[in-house]
């Protein structure tokens, strides 16, 4: 077996009782875009700051190139950085803020001037050497803050939330920037995000962290079509859960029972379970359809509508099963049934069998 | 504004009048006829001017003052420019401990303190006696009635002033800044002096400006540690007025001290702006 | 990482170190006058040969220091009414007013604040030769208030300037008269900062010195005044007695502030 590039190993941090990261395990190949996506106080911030070495670990070992980095101090890790905050120096100059790792590796005037501007060219802020950062957008302070990170071409690049103080159309320009950015420079990325969209943008693979664990590591598309645990279902994608209990299970497939009697079979099942447990059944939204007349057993069930909201492109409906359960549809614009849904409808929500996925609940 | 205006007729002005009023009687006239007697008493002219800029006597206090105010800036700012950064970061119950003796030394009582300090550091004082039982020295030192006492008591008192307002320039500070400046490949001596002082700076200017314009003024201290000898420019205004009764003199000194201080405040004012321009 | 406390290495410590010096330096002289003035050594030796309360029975003996700390007193609360009142009516045009030149007035208020105290002192005292009023209870009181009303303006329209208007002007759309509105919305609003303000102004005048100096005659001094002239003849640990006395106020008008503090952030 080779080395990975990048091998975080069984991180551990606790803090007190407290455990923000527990046995983290992820190898990341050179070049690769890893993404770090799960809520807040998942662990994923702090799995990136041990990385960056503003915290030290409990237990584990990282080890870039198969040398671990854990005893060597942050300035000398030689990695990079986009923080969440705008970190700019306030008292440099844009082209001071990016010579900075420069100047304290002690490089001779001529190459600083010449790496600078390069990097600013990279981010598409060429001339912007006189700035102060005060006087730029909050976009315009992180590119910058993005050609400081890679002016000294460090292997691995730590992202933590760099978009998120920006407002929408802002953070899609940017992503967009960042995908060219880590094409042409080809340097392996660390991201860290609590927005799906974001994260299936930018990434080449997805950790899934929750509660200090990673769920599920995987493509965007690897998780969306299999998701190993319930959360990684209920994360990626809004999807819509029913409640009930497994009726019989077979080899890894379930039949699922609900609370009005009607039963759901031959899905796969998720985690373990046994007969009579609670377990949810999980429908993506865009395999569902709404139809008047009920469809073939075992992938329909009756709703009630309760509230429609036009949305342009489309028309959520929200309704709810006979046991209470919510579930959104949408319908696209021009559907037979947009114009004429109501409150209180009784209609049949029917999908495609292979798209259904049983989750044990727990 | 319909709170501003509706119950009192007009802009509000009015409210204002009592302190206005209270200021224009017992403050701006007294000190204007003050400045007036420089130049009227005892005769017209600018001759108080003359003798005050002139004469060695006058020179020895000028330098007395200015020497004392800029060593006391000095020492204050070295002093509390670790202890705020300390109190910015170290765990809350120690920085609470900490800042509840700041607060307790600031708030005792002016001629407490410098009476402690008088005692500690007379002859016989603890200062001396201990400097001789640890074999430092074997005459005791002078240390009062000098301006090396003065210096001591006026650090002790200033030393507030420019922590407080420090510290909350110090925790204005993002930490992340100092993350990024480390992750940069910046030692931490590097990153104190690329990035935590020029950022603390402001801070450290306008703090020492306001201490040092303080010492300049400061009559207390300097009179119960500084002795009759070592006068400063206070000292100088009190001693003209009140045994000389030579109101000429004492305020063409006042003028001088009023001068500097409104001059070195406005000099304070333009920098902050600047700094929050920026 | 300067601002991270455990990433500090060695330096941690040399900070700490430092921070326990200066705290010792600046704790020391004031526990130090507070053992003095229970121990036996009129030389004021230290440590002291053995403990006593003469020098406390020596300053309630005392008619003078009993007078001059009742004249304290007397002018602190009347300087801390005033000083609200004056503060209070100020702050309300400084930063509820709509006329202009209000940046300007603001920094008029404070200049008593900023100028050196040996100034306004030698000015009032000119002043007042003048009208009479050196030596007498108003003659005080006029000083301390000009160096207190600073201190209360400052606090005060801190507080107004965080307490929402709109919130007095549903009060009067609720029925009330602007002065009710005033009266049972805005001042309960900001009593902390009224708190504070009154604290200050007691503080300042109960502790001032140079100004008192020049206003004091033989028959009415304060007790910053009578410490003063004791002082300049002799270091007795009378006024070691008294220093602690004055510590002992300073602790507990601190933990009535701090109280203030928190009732205010619950």
């Amino acid at each position: 077996m080779t080395t990975p590039f990048l091998h975080i190993n069984g991180i551990r941090k606790t803090y007190g009782d407290v455990v923000a990261t527990d046995h983290v395990e992820l190898s990341i190949a050179e070049g690769e875009f890893m993404t770090f996506l799960g809520p807040s106080g998942s662990g994923k911030s702090t799995t990136l700051y041990i990385l960056a070495g503003f915290q030290d670990p409990t237990a584990g070992d990282i080890r870039l190139r198969g040398q671990s980095i854990l005893r060597t101090p942050s300035h000398k890790r030689n990695i990079g950085m986009v923080f969440q905050r705008y970190t700019l120096f306030p008292h440099l100059s844009v082209g001071e803020n990016v010579a900075f790792p420069l100047r304290v590796r002690r490089m001779g005037q001529a190459e600083v001037a010449a790496k600078v501007k390069r990097a600013l060219s990279l981010v598409r802020l060429d001339g912007f050497e006189d700035r102060m950062p005060a006087r730029m957008s909050g976009g315009q302070q992180q590119r910058v803050a993005l050609a400081r990170a890679l002016v000294y071409d460090p292997p691995v690049l730590l992202m933590d939330e760099p978009l998120s103080a920006l407002d929408k159309k802002l953070r899609e320009e940017i992503q967009f920037e960042i995908r060219r950015i880590h094409q042409e420079t080809g340097v392996t990325i660390l991201y860290v995000t609590h927005d799906q969209e974001e994260a299936l943008r930018l990434s080449d693979r997805i950790a899934i962290f929750n509660r200090g664990k990673i769920e599920q590591v995987g493509t965007g598309p690897e998780l969306y079509a299999n998701p190993a645990t319930h959360f990684v279902a209920d994360f990626i994608g809004d999807s819509a859960f029913l409640s009930g209990r497994l009726a019989s299970l077979k080899g890894g497939r379930a039949a699922i029972r609900f609370e009005g009697g009607q039963q759901i079979v031959d899905v796969p099942l998720h985690g373990a379970g046994q007969e009579g447990q609670a377990a949810d059944l999980m429908l993506r939204p865009e395999r569902m359809e709404l139809t008047p007349e009920a469809g073939p057993a075992g992938a329909s069930l009756p709703v009630t509508v309760q509230d429609i909201t036009f949305l342009g492109n489309c028309t959520s409906v929200a309704a709810r099963t006979d046991w209470g359960d919510a579930l959104t549809v949408r319908l696209n614009f021009g559907h037979p049934l947009a114009g004429r849904v109501a409150r209180g409808d009784r209609l049949n929500v029917r999908w495609s069998p292979e798209a259904a996925h049983a989750f044990v609940r727990g | 504004m319909l709170s501003a205006t509706s119950g009192g007729r007009g802009s509000g002005l009015g409210f204002a009048m009592p302190a206005i009023l209270l200021l224009l009687a017992f403050f701006v006239i007294p000190v204007a006829f003050l400045l007036m007697r420089s130049v009227t008493e005892p005769a017209p002219g600018l001759q108080n001017y003359a003798t005050l800029l002139g004469s060695t006597t006058y020179a020895k206090i000028f330098f007395n003052t200015f020497f004392v105010a800029g060593v006391v800036t000095a020492i204050t700012v070295l002093i509390a420019f670790p202890v705020a950064w300390a109190l910015a970061i170290m765990p809350a119950r120690w920085s609470a401990v900490i800042f509840a003796v700041i607060l307790l030394s600031m708030w005792t009582n002016l001629l407490a303190r410098t009476y402690a300090w008088m005692v500690l550091l007379q002859q016989t004082g603890l200062i001396n006696r201990m400097l001789k039982a640890i074999g430092l020295i074997d005459q005791p030192l002078q240390l009062t009635n000098n301006l090396i006492g003065v210096t001591i008591g006026m650090v002790y008192i200033m030393l507030p002033f420019m922590i407080l307002p420090l510290l909350g320039v110090i925790r204005k500070i993002d930490p992340a800044i100092l993350q990024a400046a480390a992750l940069c490949g910046a030692t931490r001596a590097q990153a104190l002096r690329r990035v935590l002082l020029p950022l603390a700076g402001p801070g450290l200017a306008s703090g020492g400006l306001m201490v040092f314009v303080m010492s300049l003024g400061y009559f207390v201290t300097p009179s119960l540690l500084g002795g009759t000898a070592n006068m400063m420019l206070a000292e100088l205004i009190a001693q003209q007025v009140q045994s000389l009764v030579n109101w000429g003199m004492g305020g063409a000194a006042a003028f001088v001290l009023l001068v500097v201080t409104l001059g070195l405040y406005a000099v304070q004012l333009r920098f902050f702006d600047q700094a929050e321009a920026r | 990482m300067l601002l991270d406390f455990d990433k500090l290495g060695a330096w941690k410590w040399a900070l700490s170190a430092i921070c326990a010096v200066m705290a010792l330096f600046l704790l020391l002289p004031i526990l130090f006058i507070v053992a003095l003035s229970f121990g036996s050594s009129r030389w004021l030796i230290f440590p002291p040969p053995g403990w006593t309360l003469k020098w406390y029975e020596e300053l309630f003996a005392d008619p003078r220091w009993i007078g001059a700390a009742l004249t304290s007193a007397k002018i602190g609360v009347i300087v801390m009414v005033l000083s609200v009142v004056l503060g209070l009516l100020a702050s309300m045009a400084l930063v509820r007013g709509t006329f202009r030149g209000r940046a300007v007035l603001r920094a008029f208020f404070l200049t008593p604040m900023v100028l050196p105290v040996v100034i306004v002192a030698v000015a009032l005292y000119a002043a007042f030769l003048r009208l009479g009023l050196n030596g007498t209870l108003p003659g005080f009181v006029i000083a301390h208030l000009i160096v207190a009303l600073p201190f209360a303006i400052i606090t005060i329209s801190g507080a107004l300037e965080t307490f929402d208007p709109s919130i007095e002007d549903a009060a009067i759309l609720c029925g009330a008269s602007p002065w009710e509105a005033r009266l049972r919305v805005t001042l309960p609003g900001i009593r902390h900062g009224l708190f504070s303000a009154a604290i200050f102004s007691f503080l300042i005048s109960w502790d001032e010195v140079v100004l008192a100096i020049f206003m004091a005659s033989p028959a009415l001094q304060t007790l910053p005044v009578k410490v003063w002239t004791t002082l300049r003849q002799d270091l007795t640990p009378v006024i070691a007695a008294a220093s602690t006395l004055l510590v002992a106020l300073t602790v507990i008008l601190m933990i009535v502030a701090a109280l203030i503090r928190k009732g205010k952030s619950e």
